[in-house]
């Protein structure tokens, strides 16, 4: 789960982390009064969980009053990246004597965390990894011995910085590492990290991505997860257990895993377009099932609905009786084509037969989206 | 032979105890596995599908001269149950579960590199050698004995190859999943090396995906080490991109992740590329693969 920035700037300070003055604001009215309290000039940013969002007029200075109420109204009007700004964050327009770079992640090769810094912070600094790699250096950490102070210094030493930023940076390195352990985090972030004209540094953008998987054990209070997605299936997805990704196609998919349900949309995609993306994972119930039929038929105009599931750990029969019952139930009229295959397939088609849905009982998964094809043709 | 798993591997059954540990279990005993014991603590002195279940690990290899582990425990208790495991002295581990903090499988698998010991998952449907014995949920109908490896990194798509090579007679060697999370207990090189050394593969295939950089990784060692024949597959190319935040893992992996990236690394390796799961049925005739 990624956190606003107006929420990760708070972590940050109260782990120590320096931070601007700022306030969060819903209208205009408080983008004012939080301006008033700080002095102009200040920094909007709206607060949107996507990458890439400076670059997408995301992030805008204001000098003026006047200023500000323009570009606070407009900002809280628009989309970014698809995403609407509910929130814009206001804050101090700090004086800048360098930008620096700052973020720890997993390193999922070496199955270890990785600490990165460079000297050349900001909105291309993937850029700069690609061009000047001398500028960017890295550690891994080993996770059975663990993190020290000295590793942070003698990374930076490497960048050829001097001793009195060495020892402010290796600071706050100790402090982000120390957020990102506690909240189990897999990305965080300062980019950038600024060096004041008095050389005192402050973090002034901040990502935090927590680990889905640790939440229940994380013992610091967090926003609520499934509030924040916006798009209402992917949140009723995520409400009954399953991954949904919206599309714009018409053609809707369950598949019983994330690899055979990329594979389908890819064979889908060929000659028709998939709808959404959805997988169970594997806690399939007659139940579940029932619910990732009504989940996929909120969309209006679906042509046709592909089921693709293999009975490993899951009980397909089982999936198969929530299908079924959602069919009679709600006279479903489009085509269904189903592919089950493993521990009681038999089983499983004849329950599929008894509704009319389309059973493919050869492995291949072409086989099943030719007779999705024939079925709805072209349109 | 065959990798990892034959009939001579007594395995032992961690949260056998639970619904999908004793399931699996009946599974795994109707598939010939030699299932030699269950450990669930606290439920020691019962049994589950006629196996003895034991308290601790430690009992059950003492008693049952188990070598060989899968874990159907609740992703929360996953951690400590796997550093037992370790330590009673097991040297395979199949990890099932789903859902197991990244943290917790760093220092899994940084324990079981120092100890030596082969470990895989988490979120693996687990390893199955076809006529000789499966560690983990892969339904047993999709496959057949024979000398082709296939190593997947999505559980539902191993069942889907082996599927479609069964249809056209071209059995397995050893199927391997290797787990679906962003860290994984073994890299894919390290399961290349297995099959190409084992004398019972012919040829391997590849079932990779958008994301990571296992695949690329592998091609190194592909164009180094490997003298069998390789075909790769990687799903993932109309998969919406996520909305990625924060530049930390671009500048580690630089332009590793994408389905095209993966494809020229491996197709530069010598690999080849299965444009989609059907098309592996004409490169194992083509190779003669049975």
């Amino acid at each position: 789960m990624r956190l606003h920035e107006y929420e990760t700037l708070d972590i940050f300070e109260q782990n120590r982390i320096p931070v601007p003055r700022r306030g969060i604001a819903g209208t205009t009215h408080e983008a004012l009064q939080i301006a008033g309290e700080i002095g102009f000039p200040v920094m909007l940013k709206a607060q949107v969980l996507a990458g890439g969002r400076g670059l997408a007029g995301g992030v805008r200075v204001a000098l003026t009053q006047d200023e500000l109420e323009d570009v606070a109204e407009e900002m809280l009007s628009s989309d970014i990246k698809g995403l609407p700004v509910r929130k814009v964050l206001v804050c101090e327009k700090a004086a800048i004597e360098k930008e620096l770079y700052l973020g720890i992640t997993v390193d999922g090769y070496s199955g270890r965390p990785v600490i990165v810094v460079s000297t050349e912070g900001g909105m291309l600094i993937e850029e700069t990894a690609r061009n000047s790699p001398e500028k960017v250096a890295s550690i891994h950490i080993d996770p059975s011995f663990g993190y020290y102070p000295y590793l942070a210094r003698s990374l930076l030493r490497r960048l050829g910085l001097k001793e009195q930023l060495i020892a402010s940076w290796s600071d706050i390195i100790g402090q982000l590492y120390n957020i990102a352990r506690r909240y189990e985090a897999l990305i965080a972030e300062i980019n950038p990290l600024v060096v004041r004209p008095n050389g005192g540094l402050l973090a002034v953008d901040a990502v935090l991505e927590v680990d889905d998987s640790a939440l229940s054990r994380i013992r610091f209070p967090l926003p609520d997860r499934i509030d924040r997605i916006e798009n209402p299936l992917e949140r009723r997805g995520r409400e009954i257990g399953v991954t949904y990704v919206d599309l714009d196609g018409d053609i809707g998919l369950i598949s019983s895993g994330a690899g055979l349900g990329m594979a389908s949309m890819d064979i889908i995609g060929e000659k028709m377009k998939p709808a959404n993306f959805l997988e169970t994972g594997g806690g399939i119930t007659a139940d579940l099932l029932y619910k990732c039929m009504e989940l996929i038929m909120m969309k209006p105009d679906l042509r046709a609905i592909f089921i693709n599931v293999y009975g490993g750990i899951n009980p397909i029969h089982e999936g198969a009786k929530g299908v079924v019952r959602y069919i009679h139930e709600r006279n479903v009229r489009i085509p269904v084509v189903a592919k089950a295959l493993g521990n009681r397939q038999e089983e499983t088609w004849e329950i599929f037969r008894s509704a009319g849905v389309h059973v493919v009982t050869e492995t291949a998964t072409e086989k099943a989206i030719d007779k999705l094809y024939e079925l709805v043709g072209r349109g | 032979m065959s990798i990892l798993i034959d009939d001579s591997t007594r395995v032992i059954v961690q949260g056998i105890t639970g619904r999908i540990g004793s399931v699996q279990t009946h599974w795994m005993l109707e598939y010939g596995t030699r299932v030699v014991g269950g450990v669930t603590p606290g439920k020691g002195g019962t049994t589950v599908e006629g196996v003895p279940v034991f308290d601790s690990v430690l009992e059950a290899v003492k008693e049952t001269g188990a070598n060989a582990s899968v874990f159907f425990v609740p992703a929360a208790f996953v951690l400590d149950a796997f550093l037992e495991t370790i330590d009673a002295g097991i040297k395979l581990i199949v990890v099932v579960p789903e859902h197991i903090p990244v943290r917790d499988v760093m220092k899994m698998r940084s324990y079981a590199v120092e100890k030596g010991v082969f470990a895989l998952g988490p979120t693996t449907p687990g390893i199955l050698s076809p006529g000789k014995g499966k560690m983990g949920i892969m339904p047993a109908s999709l496959f057949a004995p024979g000398r082709v490896g296939i190593i997947s990194r999505s559980g539902t798509l191993s069942y889907e190859f082996a599927g479609i090579l069964s249809e056209v007679n071209v059995g397995q060697s050893t199927v391997v999943g290797m787990g679906a999370d962003p860290v994984v207990l073994r890299n894919l090189a390290d399961i290349l090396e297995l099959f190409e050394r084992d004398t019972d593969t012919d040829a391997v295939i590849i079932v990779g995906e958008v994301g990571g950089e296992q695949e690329e990784k592998a091609a190194g060692f592909i164009s180094r080490r490997m003298t069998k024949p390789v075909a790769a597959y990687i799903a993932g190319r109309q998969s919406p991109q996520g909305k990625r935040m924060g530049h930390a893992g671009a500048i580690v992996r630089g332009a590793a992740g994408t389905v095209d990236g993966k494809q020229k690394e491996l197709r530069a390796a010598g690999v080849e590329i299965l444009e989609s799961p059907i098309h592996v049925a004409d490169w194992a005739r083509k190779n003669n693969l049975r």
